[in-house]
């Protein structure tokens, strides 16, 4: 029983360890997030390679994977020498792929000058982690000011004009308000941090969340939540879309991954980020996420995977993924068509992009994200004073810095 | 006399296994070890070169780089090539088909990669203050040579990085384990058979002198053999660190004293660090106390696996010894039936849940993290250090103006809270499954099917979403259970924001989730309760609550109690339900093991401390299992 | 008599009912987002200053329109098809893997008293306890790597069917020492080899054991979603859980199509179990001692 057992497992397994291993010399794999549009998109950015490469023969196999397996998935198959050729993920996980090795293979040797600079600004920036490139920029998502044009007329330009404003549309026992947005996630949150100058990491690399002017900054959203009462309590991303659905949130912020979830009965306008006035009339500055095209380590073809980033980043791909994909590629070329920059979508993003900044993409900035909402919560919740919590989350933080940059 | 019975009669098989094990084992250690340090050394020879080389090219113009490369090169036969790699330019290499200086070709691409690196490293420990990035690499692809790639420094800023190739010197077998030719382990084996021969075996378990005698040879034997190849191991160590001192006496010939002078620990002897080990001096004298504490580390983890090779044998004889090989054979045999059933099952198990066990349980040991994951295993390894920080930290809470501050953040406190969450959440998934079989149960009752399948719902839908839906059920303003209080006139409550309230609320939704698998599991072992049994205590005048108290709980039992037992398990260990309802909330206060083990590993990082944290989970439950078991007896039928 | 029995029994439905209703609140919401056509999650739409019955409409979960539309876009804009058909198979695959080994050595468990019997029942508890979220590198490593078993259903099937066979040879070693031993004793007797006994006596008493072990070793494969996209290596060979998870996660989450997912990925367990009810009614009344 026990070898009739084995037998069969073993025969199995060989029957099925041979179909599995198709991959082939011309053969490039390709792993994306994507679905619906964006994933359409890319397909037939995929084919447009294939028909340029036809001579060659190169064919290319995508996957999809649920954003939430994908991370893993890289982690668990890239650094066993399995896994893609390409890989298209968002700059967060760049420093942390860098810092565990085997994982992202570095391009600078690869990259020429005309391609570095077709870019828009900051772009290459996200992809350089220590001095060395490691992908070549896709496309980015940053927040914008997102309004319903029944409630809002023109949209402020300044905090002073948003708070006015936003304070006539709030009627709090019926669940209407002027502004909501996911304010108690350091990523929403950001936008204000960095109008006030506020910073996570130094140039290098020193933590320096524990400052006047990310405890300014969070006033500042205190202010709009407790003084103002302009936003609703509880913030989720489901609740805010829910909330500007119903038509019981005037104004949100929030990225083009939101337009999607616009019902179509809202009539919906898009503007910068306002100018806030208490931090010396600075602009708003939301963080960028990049989605880079990376060289997967374990590829045994890395200038042909190159070749094909390449391609994703060129202009001829650029409008096909921008106008049918809707996504706001990097390539500054493509704004100047009329199709793109004629998009108000494309458009909102394109100029918000002048008041952005590029996320951190090190590894450590993973660590920021719990300890910081954290405080943001106890800070809401009047359970704890800016200076506090933000010192306690520091401290926190730098903790589990210090566990990580540990002396051999 | 047949030789098996001849075999089973005597001690031959028991002090020969023994002997053999424990001789093979500690052959086998030696061997790796020797290679290991045979490999070391030669790494440490190349990385002298490499380091003194370097030093002299960052003292040298540009135009004398050639010369000196060269020169390099001409000194020893064992010096194959070097190149001096700045940017994109080749500066210099002694192979004259490279045609220095000038552009990286296509395939120089990995040297290009590697000196980025190697910046990179440098950067990160400067900036960081912290030395963790290796400056010396040593590609480990090439055969028959070592290539090291050390920083070259012009005016001590990074300017590129200097590779050189050395050939391995033949690989000379030494044979320090044999007398004569012939491999130690041979006589050794031979006499303790011999010996084994010599003695009648007995199946009591006194300790007789045979006996006696024969572990003293055991150990004898293994001793010896294991103490004659240290002595070979430690004689070849001092004659590596010697060569070392020689290759740092002669690139002094060449170079001139390092500028750290000649009573210093040489800059040139270092680890892959560049941090100079200081047992050879600046002027290549060997410093032979340093040599032995650093010998004393480094052979720290061998010499236990030494002795661990020997606890084995000794195993392996007092098994024999005491009969207890024969009897576990005999034991094989006649219950051949039952393992035949239960291999099958045991074999996946093996595989698939023990391998990943013991992964988890290793990287626990270690200090792995994210930033050093590709570092070789043995440069991880810490021990007990991870147990120790968690265990022994009992900063519970602090006194504050307003009295106790709990610090959510400790061990014990989640600890708590999982076995809170764990008792109460078992007990209410089995109180509402029995109630809710009970009455499914009741004979004549209409629609049951109907029942049965509409309670198993909560089961049926990917939990993913209705713990969606619950939180949003919980929302303070627009939560549908905030609002029915207020329909009845109370006030709402923010649940996310109280220890209690929060903890409710993943109690609420976890409750929800396993009632139905309960009520099922139940159900499926009513249904094996006779329905005579009943008839008969109907007949004998019992109550309904003595029918209840007498027939059902008791048949429940071998059911009820290993799905009570697993249920303990899976909540404790139930991850979605506080990741996706509550997230820990208050401030981490809700947190239970499992989550915060997750969130060590997935936002800090620390695999090896969430390791630690799973594997301390791992012995709580285990723990619990085995007193669980052994309590009611629940692996014992009736 | 009779009629305090239907009495008893206007009772028991009364209270059951109210808790069915209970328990199925929050499935309405899931029921109530699928069908609304709208991606996100619904809440409470209150006027100014509501009176009691717009409060209570408030909570009623149903849509404001009728849409099938989250149902449409699940199954057209993916294969959805396809992966339910995976699912399909390595459930079952699953299922009958699992039941097939926990039967057997279930019944050793039960029945014989040999040497390591405890080890090896606590063994199997054992499994369970080791935190999940570390195992998945060692997996990938021996299903992947070692035995190069990515891509195929029967990677993910050996490793659900030995997630689930702890709980069914537990389960079933419960069932089993329920059934007396009388039964194959003088089935012995007549002559009846231990396989004939363990076929067509142990195995046809325990039917409703075996359900419920093969309802849970379906369940097990049937949701599990990290596994399967971590494993799989083409798209064709996704499961369903794998397809649902596309809808959330990242910066976006349609949970309308979640939802309307959730529900069509819910039914055939709900179809399962309809089926399954049957062998829920036991073996033993029906059957020997009698």
């Amino acid at each position: 029983m026990k070898s009739l057992v084995t037998g069969l497992l073993t025969s199995l397994a060989l029957s099925m360890g041979m179909l599995s291993t198709a991959a082939q010399a011309e053969q490039l794999n390709v792993w994306h997030a994507y679905r619906g549009g964006e994933k359409a998109a890319f397909e037939k950015v995929v084919k447009m390679y294939e028909a340029k490469q036809a001579g060659k023969g190169v064919t290319v196999n995508t996957l999809a994977i649920p954003y939430d397996a994908y991370a893993d998935k890289i982690s668990a198959a890239v650094p066993r020498g399995k896994g893609p050729d390409v890989f298209i993920y968002a700059q967060d996980r760049l420093g942390g792929w860098v810092e565990s090795g085997k994982t992202v293979e570095p391009i600078d040797f690869f990259i020429d000058k005309p391609t570095r600079e077709q870019f828009r600004p900051g772009m290459v920036e996200a992809m350089t982690y220590k001095g060395s490139v490691f992908g070549l920029p896709i496309n980015y998502k940053s927040t914008t000011l997102i309004y319903n044009k029944a409630l809002v007329k023109a949209p402020p330009k300044t905090t002073t004009e948003l708070v006015k404003l936003a304070k006539q549309l709030t009627q709090k026992d019926s669940g209407r308000y002027g502004l909501a947005y996911w304010y108690t996630n350091f990523y929403f949150h950001s936008a204000l941090m960095n109008a006030f100058g506020g910073k996570v990491f130094d140039a290098s690399g020193k933590m320096v969340l524990n400052s006047k002017e990310s405890i300014a900054a969070i006033n500042q959203m205190i202010k709009w939540y407790k003084k103002d009462g302009i936003m609703p309590p509880e913030p989720s991303e489901a609740l805010v879309a829910s909330l500007f659905n119903e038509g019981k949130a005037a104004m949100v912020f929030n990225g083009p991954w939101f337009i999607g979830e616009i019902s179509p009965k809202i009539d919906f306008g898009l503007a910068m980020l306002p100018i806030v006035d208490e931090a010396g009339k600075k602009p708003m500055r939301p963080w960028l996420t990049i989605e880079g095209a990376y060289v997967s380590a374990a590829s045994k073809q890395k200038e042909l995977a190159y070749d094909f980033a390449k391609f994703l980043a060129s202009e001829e791909a650029g409008l096909v993924l921008a106008l049918e994909g809707r996504q706001l590629h990097t390539n500054k070329r493509i704004y100047t068509d009329k199709r793109v920059i004629g998009d108000r979508i494309l458009k909102a993003f394109h100029d918000q992009l002048s008041n952005a900044e590029p996320m951190p993409n090190r590894a450590e900035m993973t660590m920021v994200w719990s300890p910081a909402t954290t405080a943001m919560n106890k800070i809401t919740k009047g359970s704890s004073t800016p200076e506090a919590a933000i010192k306690e989350a520091s401290a926190t933080i730098q903790d589990s810095i210090n566990a990580l940059r540990k002396a051999r | 006399m047949s030789p098996f019975r001849w075999l089973a009669s005597s001690y031959v098989l028991g002090l020969g296994v023994a002997v053999g094990i424990t001789l093979a084992l500690s052959a086998w250690l030696f061997e790796g070890a020797e290679r290991d340090q045979r490999v070391q050394y030669e790494r440490r020879l190349a990385q002298v070169e490499a380091n003194s080389l370097a030093g002299a090219l960052a003292s040298a113009a540009p135009e004398r780089i050639a010369g000196v490369l060269q020169a390099w090169q001409a000194r020893h036969p064992a010096h194959e090539s070097a190149i001096l790699v700045g940017g994109m330019e080749l500066l210099g290499s002694t192979k004259p088909e490279d045609a220095a200086p000038r552009r990286l070709g296509r395939e120089e691409k990995p040297i290009f990669d590697l000196a980025n690196l190697l910046r990179a490293a440098r950067e990160t420990n400067i900036g960081e203050g912290v030395v963790r990035k290796k400056l010396v690499n040593f590609d480990g692809s090439v055969k028959g040579a070592y290539v090291v790639t050390v920083p070259y420094l012009a005016n001590n800023e990074f300017a590129g990085v200097l590779q050189v190739r050395i050939r391995q010197v033949a690989d000379k077998r030494s044979a320090p384990s044999s007398l004569g030719g012939v491999p130690l382990w041979l006589p050794a084996l031979l006499v303790a058979v011999a010996l084994g021969a010599l003695f009648r075996a007995r199946s009591d378990l006194r300790l007789d002198l045979p006996r006696l005698l024969l572990f003293a040879a055991f150990l004898a034997l293994t001793l010896a053999y294991q103490y004659q190849r240290m002595a070979a191991y430690d004689a070849s160590d001092l004659d590596g660190a010697r060569q070392v001192a020689n290759a740092v006496r002669e690139a002094v010939l060449s170079y001139g004293l390092p500028p750290e002078g000649a009573a210093a620990p040489s800059p040139w002897d270092t680890d892959t660090y560049l941090r100079p080990l200081g047992v050879v001096l600046g002027d290549g004298t060997l410093n032979e106390s340093a040599h032995g504490a650093l010998f004393a580390e480094k052979t720290r983890f061998f010499e236990r696996s030494l002795w661990a090779a020997e606890v084995l044998g000794l195993v392996m004889l007092l098994a024999f010894l005491f009969g207890y090989m024969r009897r576990l054979g005999a034991t094989l045999r006649e219950h051949a039936d039952a393992y035949a059933y239960v291999t099958p099952a045991m074999l996946g198990m093996l595989v698939l849940v023990f391998f990943p066990f013991l992964y988890g349980i290793t990287l626990a040991f270690t200090d792995t993290t994210l930033f050093n994951e590709s570092l070789p295993f043995a440069e991880r390894w810490i021990g007990w250090d991870n147990f120790v920080t968690i265990l022994g930290d009992f900063n519970l809470y602090e006194r504050g103006p307003e009295g106790l501050i709990w610090n959510y953040q400790n061990f014990y406190w989640t600890l708590m809270v999982t076995i809170v969450w764990t008792l109460t959440n078992v007990a209410i998934g089995v109180s509402l499954g029995f109630i809710l079989a009970l009455i499914l149960n009741t004979e004549d009752l209409k629609g049951k099917a109907i029942y049965r399948v509409i309670l198993i719902l909560p089961w049926a839908i990917p939990n993913y979403i209705t713990a969606l839906v619950w939180r949003g059920m919980f929302h303070p303003q627009f939560g549908v259970i905030n609002q029915v209080l207020q329909m009845f006139g109370m006030a709402p409550v923010a649940w996310f924001d109280g220890v209690v309230s929060s903890f409710l609320t993943g109690l609420t939704t976890n409750g929800w989730l396993s009632f139905p698998f309960m009520m099922v599991v139940i159900l499926g072992a009513l249904q094996s309760i006779p329905k005579d049994m009943y008839e008969a205590a109907e007949v004998e005048g019992a109550t309904r609550w003595q029918r209840l108290r007498h027939i059902t709980l008791p048949l429940l039992r071998p059911t009820l109690i290993p799905a009570i037992v697993l249920s303990v398990v899976w909540t404790f260990n139930m991850f979605n339900i506080i990741f996706l309802v509550s997230g820990g909330e208050p401030a981490g206060a809700n947190e239970i093991l499992i989550t915060k083990a997750y969130k060590i590993a997935f936002e800090n990082y620390q695999y090896a401390y969430a390791a630690a944290y799973s594997t301390v989970i791992f012995v709580i439950l285990l723990v619990y299992g085995v007193f669980q078991t052994r309590v009611t007896k629940a692996t014992e039928s009736f | 008599m009779a009629k305090k029995k239907a009495n008893n029994h206007l009772l028991l439905h009364t209270a059951l009912i109210s808790f069915t209703l209970l328990s199925m609140y929050p499935v309405f919401w899931v029921l109530a987002l699928a069908f609304s056509g709208q991606q996100s999650v619904g809440i409470i739409d209150l006027p100014m200053d509501p009176t009691l019955m717009e409060r209570a409409r408030a909570i009623v979960p149903i849509p404001e329109h009728f849409s099938v539309a989250n149902f449409v876009g699940v199954w057209t804009e993916q294969s959805f098809g396809t992966w339910l058909w995976n699912s399909a198979v390595v459930s079952l695959m699953t299922t009958v893997l699992g039941v097939f080994l926990a039967c057997t050595a279930a019944y050793a468990f039960s029945r014989f008293r040999f040497p390591g019997r405890n080890a090896g029942m606590l063994t199997f508890l054992v499994s369970q306890m080791f935190p999940g979220t570390l195992m998945l590198i060692p997996l990938f490593i021996i299903i992947v790597k070692w035995l190069g078993l990515g891509n195929t259903y029967f990677g993910l099937v050996i490793v659900y069917a030995t997630t689930a066979i702890p709980f069914c040879v537990w389960m079933l070693k419960g069932y089993f020492d329920t059934i007396p031993v009388d039964i194959e004793e003088s089935a012995r007797i007549d002559g009846a080899s231990p396989q004939t006994i363990f076929f067509r006596i142990i195995l046809p008493l325990a039917t409703p054991a075996i359900a419920i072990t093969a309802l849970f070793s379906f369940m097990t494969a049937w949701n599990e979603f990290i596994l399967a996209s971590i494993f799989m290596e083409a798209e064709s060979n996704y499961t369903a859980p794998v397809g649902l998870r596309f809808f959330v996660g990242g910066f976006s989450s349609q949970w309308g199509y979640f939802a309307a997912g959730s529900v069509i990925v819910s039914l055939p367990v709900v179809l399962l179990f309809l089926y399954l009810q049957k062998y829920l009614i036991s073996g033993l009344t029906a059957g020997s001692v009698k």
